[in-house]
């Protein structure tokens, strides 16, 4: 594939527009996910990532909210991010969300290579790169995004995202382009080796992070299984496995954890997926870590949310945000309120 | 029309006059704004017997031409002859301050008052006044509001008995059946006063003042408030009590608020009206009231009025009136429920120091002050913090600090953000406002604890305030007491807070100048090229990049070139990219 500097400046355009909580065209989204895709489909089921990285959890389409977290972390690329998923569903903002997002991982690999080619060979400098070779090419990413369980087809369904993607583009095609994209996601990220990030949490069938890696994810989650477990599990204050409420994947208890943690020679688990009221909470004893960076979450909950600011000795610092407030978002949506909110 | 039968030179005026009929409104409009020209071209003559009659007979049109028109026609004296001939633009100008729409009317009367000025005092006499006669009888509503803008134009200049008429029909009027007609009435009746002969306002507009100020309309009361500054002028401070106060004080109770309003909008110009005495006597407890007005608009205005009203107040027993009774009221708006309450009387209230003096101000205006200053609407901290220079003058920078500035530093470390962001904005205000030596003893810890906030927006916030304050301060300030701590942050331990000083240098380098930042920051920035983390060393790529144009060449060949060159064989893709651009944007390659 190849990526001319026209691409890249319209990337920007499309950045600045998603920046804006403007939507880009249906034609511009599927450039966008096809990019995408040949990025993500390179990223193993357990994404490297090198500290310094600030860990977020659930955002959930609360653009003005995630605007509001790169307020209070910083902008990228100058913060290296790692956000857990569930970037959609239930906000009123979920497609200019999750186009944020990807658009800003695009441009980071892409365009930030295609424009060092064409300085490269525009001036005195002679380089053996080919730019059709980048996708093979690794380079630490500025932004790593990996799946929640709400980066689904049949979730997003019911949640939202479907819904608007049909009303913001009269047609279900872009909501097509991003689940697609989802199922190139990648399913865990592991910090410097030492800390793994989840979504959900932990799985029965799995005990070490190379079974996590012979995993086929290209497909829609699962009802069972590994993959599904890792996107929907929960801790518990119990030990071994329970029945999870939720339907689908486990509860996992401390010494599940501990365990884990010690086959696979890792420090702690940190994970997303459930609401807690004050951003982040830590299970057994600081071995698992939840992060919930949707505040207000559903714009009625009350709850603050929280980011992880890791440095590059893995120092923990967590930054607590409220909601953006009211006058810095645009004109809630003219549409009326989705009915799963009533 | 005319115009176009035969004369080749007069065809493009042709084409205009024939548009001022076209169906396009827009070709209408420009036709009418070149109206002047066609007159130039038709020459005085024809414009008088040709196209003024077209026009009087063709106003029908959309408003927004009639507006043009009404406005072309005021400047159009030259144009039909003069002074002499001035009267041929009164037909068309009477119908067009009897249409429906009030801006054409308006402008229509406008245009009337300004050509009034031109007429002869006969021919005022004989078609001028006429036509205000005309007007002010007219059947339907429009007119009689038009005529009231009239009657002060021509009143100076005609003959006793026409001015005997024109005081009859504005006394009608103002008793019309209709409110539009007595609110034009009520708001020409400050005007129509200043010119009539003083027996005369007492016999005549006295009346008619006292009536409209109680009129059954609100918004006709109202504008007899405006009146009134005007009225209390022109009489002898003897008649004010008999003629004036009464109705004053009954507008000042009104049972309208928007009456009450306005009676706190023109407070100061009504205190300088009436005079001391009256003050003393009447305003001060009828101000005292609109502070503590059941409606918050009313006291919002009231508090604007504050300062103003107590600077006014006679010299002998200000203080005593101050403290006595205006004081408490202003006590109780500190902690008012509206917010642009507090915020109007944040905005005046440190005005009260001068005149308080340096003892009151200590005793009883600080605490007030500093309620202010905890206020939780920006607004009302803003209004206190920007004026704070009026307390320094008169209590001194010591005084100042200890009372204020613990209040300050608790909200510069406030839990949330956006206070701290707010108080951030402020300080370079205030360090204009304190001085340089005050700011160093007190304030400079904080802007310097601000550049470590685990907030991102508080770092580049407290970064772009640095550039304020050495914009403020110089150079020589900022290289003994913030450079060295800015560079020292560059062994902080997290990646983030080493990057701030990359911002900051970013920041600071122009202000700073080349000596500067190439004896001090250009070392610590190329030590960081050899940072750990990719982050920092594609931001030192970026501010080689951004401080390179105030380095010297010399530097930038021997010392920046070999680092950018470095950075470009980078492992990491974004250090390479941005060294790559720093190289070509300074020319090192």
């Amino acid at each position: 594939m190849c990526v001319t500097m026209g691409d890249i400046s319209d990337l920007d355009r499309q950045i600045e527009q998603l920046r804006r909580c403007e939507l880009i065209k249906e034609n511009e989204v599927k450039a966008l996910c096809a990019k995408a895709r040949e990025i993500l489909v390179e990223e193993s089921n357990v994404q490297r990532v090198d500290s310094p990285v600030t860990v977020c959890g659930d955002i959930h389409g609360q653009f003005y909210d995630l605007k509001e977290l790169f307020r209070v972390g910083g902008d990228v690329p100058e913060t290296n991010y790692l956000f857990m998923g569930d970037f959609v569903d239930r906000g009123f903002y979920s497609v200019e969300t999750f186009l944020l997002l990807l658009a800003l991982k695009v441009i980071l690999v892409f365009g930030l290579f295609f424009t060092l080619y064409d300085i490269l060979s525009s001036s005195h400098f002679h380089s053996s790169f080919d730019p059709c070779l980048a996708p093979q090419v690794r380079y630490p990413d500025r932004i790593t995004l990996i799946r929640g369980n709400h980066e689904s087809r049949q979730i997003t369904q019911v949640y939202g995202f479907y819904d608007e993607c049909l009303r913001k583009y009269g047609s279900v095609t872009v909501w097509r382009y991003c689940t697609e994209i989802f199922d190139y996601l990648s399913l865990s990220a592991i910090i410097d080796g030492k800390i793994f990030c989840v979504h959900g949490g932990l799985s029965p069938s799995i005990q070490t992070l190379d079974q996590i890696r012979t995993i086929d994810r290209k497909q829609e989650v699962p009802h069972d299984g590994p993959m599904c477990d890792l996107l929907w599990s929960d801790p518990e204050d119990t030990t071994g496995w329970g029945v999870s409420p939720r339907g689908a994947g486990y509860l996992f208890g401390s010494d599940v954890v501990a365990q884990f943690n010690a086959a696979n020679d890792i420090h702690m688990i940190c994970r997303a997926h459930q609401l807690v009221m004050e951003g982040y909470k830590w299970h057994f004893n600081e071995t698992v870590l939840t992060v919930w960076s949707a505040p207000n979450y559903c714009y009625r909950c009350g709850n603050v949310a929280a980011i992880l600011e890791l440095d590059e000795h893995l120092q923990r610092e967590f930054i607590i945000f409220e909601a953006a407030p009211q006058e810095t978002r645009g004109i809630p949506s003219k549409k009326p309120v989705a009915d799963y909110f009533l | 029309m005319a115009g176009a039968d035969g004369d080749d030179s007069l065809y493009p005026i042709a084409v205009l006059i024939d548009e001022l009929r076209n169906e396009d409104v827009q070709l209408r409009l420009n036709s009418i704004k070149k109206l002047s020209t066609i007159a130039l071209a038709l020459g005085v003559e024809r414009t008088r017997t040709e196209l003024l009659p077209f026009l009087t007979d063709t106003i029908y049109d959309e408003d927004e031409v009639l507006l043009a028109l009404a406005e072309q026609l005021g400047n159009f004296t030259m144009l039909v002859g003069g002074p002499e001939y001035v009267h041929c633009l009164l037909p068309p100008l009477e119908s067009l301050a009897t249409v429906e729409e009030t801006v054409v009317r308006d402008k229509a009367v406008e245009s009337l008052r300004k050509i009034s000025q031109e007429h002869s005092p006969v021919d005022l006499e004989v078609h001028f006044e006429p036509l205000v006669k005309r007007l002010a009888s007219g059947d339907w509503f429009t007119s009689r509001t038009s005529a009231c803008g009239l009657f002060s134009v021509c009143y100076p200049r005609v003959s006793s008995t026409v001015k005997a008429e024109i005081r009859q029909h504005f006394r009608t009027l103002c008793s019309d059946d209709t409110p539009m007609v007595r609110r034009a009435a009520a708001s020409k009746l400050g005007e129509f006063a200043k010119v009539l002969e003083l027996d005369y306002v007492k016999t005549d507009i006295i009346p008619l003042f006292t009536s409209l100020a109680s009129d059954e309309q609100d918004s006709v009361r109202l504008l007899a408030v405006e009146a009134c500054v005007s009225i209390a002028t022109l009489l002898p401070q003897e008649d004010l009590e008999t003629l004036v106060m009464p109705t004053l004080r009954q507008a000042a109770e009104d049972k309208s608020w928007r009456v009450r309003y306005m009676v706190a909008d023109k407070f100061s110009e009504l205190q300088k009206a009436v005079g001391p005495e009256i003050t003393k006597n009447d305003l001060v407890p009828a101000f005292q009231n609109l502070l503590k007005d059941c409606e918050a608009e009313v006291r919002a205005a009231a508090a604007n009025k504050v300062k103003e009203f107590c600077e006014n107040l006679p010299e002998d027993n200000r203080e005593q009136i101050i403290m006595t009774h205006i004081l408490p009221c202003v006590k109780e708006l500190v902690s008012d429920t509206n917010q642009h309450v507090k915020s109007a009387l944040a905005s005046v209230i440190m005005g009260l120091s001068t005149i308080l003096g340096k003892d009151n101000t200590i005793e009883h205006l600080l605490p007030l002050f500093l309620t202010q200053l905890k206020d939780e609407c920006p607004e009302v901290r803003l209004n206190i913090i920007s004026n704070l220079d009026c307390v320094n003058e008169v209590i001194g920078i010591r005084q100042l600090s200890q009372s204020l500035l613990p209040a300050i530093v608790e909200l510069a470390e406030d839990a949330k953000w956006r206070v701290r962001l707010a108080i951030i904005e402020y300080m370079p205000l205030l360090a204009g406002q304190l001085g340089v030596e005050f700011f160093d003893e007190k304030l400079n810890t904080l802007c310097m604890a601000w550049l470590i906030d685990h907030v991102y927006a508080i770092r580049e916030a407290a970064t772009s305030n640095l550039t304020k304050l050495v914009e403020k301060f110089g150079a020589e300030w900022a290289q003994n007491t913030i450079v060295p701590k800015v560079l020292g942050m560059a062994n902080d331990p997290n990646y983030l807070h080493r990057m701030t000083t990359l911002f900051c240098i970013n920041a600071l380098s122009e202000a700073c100048g080349q000596d500067i930042t190439t004896k001090q920051m250009l070392p610590v920035v190329l030590k960081m090229s050899n940072d750990q983390v990719a982050n920092v060393r594609f931001n030192v790529a970026k501010s080689l990049q951004k401080i390179g144009p105030v380095l010297d060449s010399n530097a930038l060949q021997t010392e920046v070139k070999p680092v950018l060159e470095k950075l470009a064989s980078d492992t990491d893709m974004d250090v390479k990219y941005f060294a790559q651009e720093a190289i070509s944007v300074l020319a090192l390659a």
